[in-house]
């Protein structure tokens, strides 16, 4: 019984490769209907735009992830998947993959904090597939663990790893309260939504959005519950604004030092952010040496951006120390799977020749003697068995060597259990 | 001077040297343990402190305001406490470090050069003095942290601007609260000065036969008010925000400074007991 997997990410292989692999929710139903036939007995799919994650419990010794490959290459049928566009992975090294998945440090932007939701969901639809038996869910709830870890006990997750929501940090350097506060975005497009939406989250008071096609203004403006600007009206009501964020295809300035400078006199100096997240840029950079305006441009935001995930990556090295004391507390569990089946066997096996000689001697004891030989036999069995039994209890509990397990397991089974159900007990 | 109190002014000015340093400390490095110790710090300094004025009080037998270097030791208390609560009150955590050097620097000049003074005037050791010079160094608290918090308003405006995001960035609240605070300050440090300034009005006559509405004390006192009051002025009037009003604040604040310390060096006055 051993976990084996596939992981096809932003590392391993091509955008355009991901996206032929990745698995719709639909696709990944069918796809775990196909590893139950197959493969597997229990398992996980992680699907997302950077990755697609198949791990599972296989159903025999041989199968092992290339025949996921190949499993995955005939669900897909576009496209071959080269040895370079995956990482294999099997036993120790899945589970530790997977919980640097869960902890996101293995993400694109490192301490990606959606990543930990996706793989609650994809546990939870293994569940709901009966994809997922004892060995999945105790996975679960140690992957869940070290997320949850590694949210609370490292810093991985703060700071801002994006431009659109560095922009909206350095406006909460400035103004304290969202909600008194008007803002304007130009640019209807991704960034600019993307941008909108922060401000929304923060609880902005008034949200306008200007964009030269209205009727994408009109668009987001409908989304975020704000209004629209005209295009044209920008510079002559922009001293309105406490917040603008500018984020446009155009070539040229949409707004001019001068333009920046009227709205500035007119707001008496009283502070004005422009975040310019557009390239090439919307706003004259030289507004930023008047007084009251924080101007950044997408350079700048870079800069926050960039000590952000240097901050993160200082904070791997705690996050693998969790990923170590969750994988000692897993695979203490998981050692145990294996011995337990065999402690079992082998108690019963004794249990077994003591009824066996008991009932060879029954016939020639008295009633009152009955009872006490058999009391004497369960001890002296019970005796007998005390130590290999404790022994390899602590050894599975220690969860630091596997393959000694494996060892003993099978040597105990080797000497003392019958390979054949016809040789038991047969007298030489 | 007794022993104890002698030990008891070093301990308060070394317990001042430590916090300072675990804020400045925890100031670069930020770890979310040290802030429970370092606040647990500023509080045992507040409370020997405590002890230490106490002591004083009671073995020189006068409140210690009679030496211009025992109200060192109150101005440093009265910061440094005053801090305490706004740090509970508001969980801004980053600004410690600027209001708390404040603090410190005045107990060390106070332990430095403070005299024991056994036999001090009646006029020193009665309760219209007590107040009209404690409400003044509470004025004057208001008016230091006001300062202090310009300062960081001022710093953090220059690193925003010149995008250099550095742990002054990170660490100090944002502007809109830097200003609030310092507003805050100024505001209820004029309130206390003045009560200090009424109380000084209206007991000061009848206690000195030689007093004078010009008396360079008095005048420099009334500068100081008249200079807050304008920036107070000015700041509810939308006149005077952001980093002007931070400005003037820091500007007002050299200037009082330096009217009262001009105004000491007049032997004439008959505010010269303090001397």
């Amino acid at each position: 019984m051993d976990i084996i997997g596939i992981s096809i990410n932003h590392k391993t292989a091509s955008v355009e490769k991901r996206e032929v692999l990745h698995l719709s929710v639909p696709e990944t139903i069918d796809f775990i209907q196909l590893l139950k036939k197959e493969l597997v007995d229990e398992g996980l799919i992680i699907s997302t735009c950077n990755r697609t994650e198949i791990f599972g419990i296989a159903k025999d010794e041989k199968s092992n992830y290339k025949h996921i490959v190949d499993l995955l290459t005939a669900f897909k049928k576009k496209s071959a998947i080269e040895s370079g566009d995956y990482v294999p992975y099997f036993s120790c090294s899945a589970v530790k993959h997977l919980f640097k998945v869960a902890a996101g440090i293995d993400s694109q932007i490192i301490g990606d904090s959606q990543i930990l939701g996706q793989v609650r969901e994809a546990f939870q639809l293994s569940d709901d597939l009966n994809f997922s038996g004892a060995l999945m869910h105790k996975l679960k709830d140690f992957t869940m663990r070290v997320g949850k870890r590694s949210v609370t006990e490292t810093r991985i997750g703060e700071g801002a790893v994006t431009v659109s929501f560095a922009a909206v940090k350095v406006i909460e350097k400035i103004f304290a309260d969202f909600h008194s506060k008007k803002a304007l975005i130009i640019g209807a497009g991704e960034t600019g939504e993307l941008a909108a939406v922060h401000l929304k989250d923060k609880e902005i008071g008034e949200l306008f959005i200007a964009n030269r096609t209205k009727e994408r203004a009109d668009a987001l403006a409908e989304k975020l519950s704000g209004k629209v600007l005209d295009f044209e009206k920008i510079q002559e009501r922009l001293h309105e604004f406490d917040i603008v964020i500018s984020a446009t295809s155009s070539e040229d300035f949409i707004l001019s030092f001068d333009d920046v400078k009227s709205a500035s006199s007119k707001r008496k100096r009283s502070p004005m952010v422009i975040m310019d997240i557009a390239v090439p840029r919307d706003v004259d950079p030289k507004a930023k040496k008047l007084d009251g305006i924080f101007y950044n441009d997408i350079d700048s935001l870079n800069i926050i951006v960039e000590q952000n995930l240097k901050k993160r990556e200082r904070e791997i090295p705690l996050i693998e120390n969790i990923i170590m004391e969750e994988m000692i507390g897993f695979f203490r569990w998981y050692n145990t799977l294996d011995i337990v089946p065999t402690i079992k066997e082998f108690r019963d096996f004794f249990e077994e020749i003591r009824r066996d000689e008991f009932e060879k001697v029954k016939h020639k004891l008295h009633d009152h003697e009955m009872e006490k030989i058999e009391n004497m036999t369960k001890r002296l069995i019970g005796r007998v068995l005390h130590n290999p039994t404790m022994k390899l209890k602590n050894l599975s509990e220690k969860g630091t060597n596997y393959e000694q397990v494996k060892h003993y397991s099978a040597i105990l089974r080797e000497l003392f259990l019958p390979n054949n159900k016809n040789d038991e007990f047969k007298e030489e | 001077m007794n022993n104890a109190i002698h030990i008891l002014s070093v301990a308060t000015t070394v317990f001042y040297f430590i916090t300072f340093l675990l804020y400045l400390n925890n100031f670069f490095k930020e770890r979310k343990a040290f802030e429970t110790i370092k606040r647990t710090f500023l509080f045992f300094t507040l409370v020997i402190h405590i002890v230490y004025l106490v002591e004083r009080s009671v073995y020189f037998d006068h409140l210690p305001i009679t030496t211009p270097f025992e109200i060192f030791s109150l101005l440093a208390f009265a910061i440094a406490f005053i801090y305490f609560l706004i740090e509970i009150m508001t969980d801004i955590k980053g600004t410690g470090v600027f209001i708390l050097l404040f603090a410190f620097i005045f107990q060390t000049k106070s332990a430095l050069f403070s005299a024991d003074k056994f036999n001090v005037s009646s006029v020193l050791n009665n309760y219209p003095l007590g107040s009209h010079v404690i409400t003044a160094i509470l004025g004057l608290t208001g008016m230091s942290i006001a300062f202090a918090y310009s300062l960081m308003y001022f710093l953090l405006y220059k690193n925003i601007k010149s995008n250099k995001f550095s742990t002054i960035f990170n660490r100090l609240p944002n502007l809109e609260i830097l200003e609030k605070l310092s507003f805050y300050s100024i505001t209820i440090g004029l309130f206390l000065l003045t009560v200090s300034i009424i109380i000084g009005f209206i007991w000061l006559p009848s206690a000195f036969k030689d007093f004078s509405y010009f008396d360079p004390k008095i005048l420099s006192t009334m500068m100081t008010w008249l200079i807050y009051a304008a920036l107070i002025i000015l700041k509810l009037s939308g006149s005077l925000s952001g980093k002007r009003f931070s400005f003037y604040s820091m500007i007002a604040f050299v200037v009082s400074i330096a009217l009262i310390m001009s105004s000491a060096m007049f032997k004439s006055s008959f505010h010269d007991f303090l001397t």
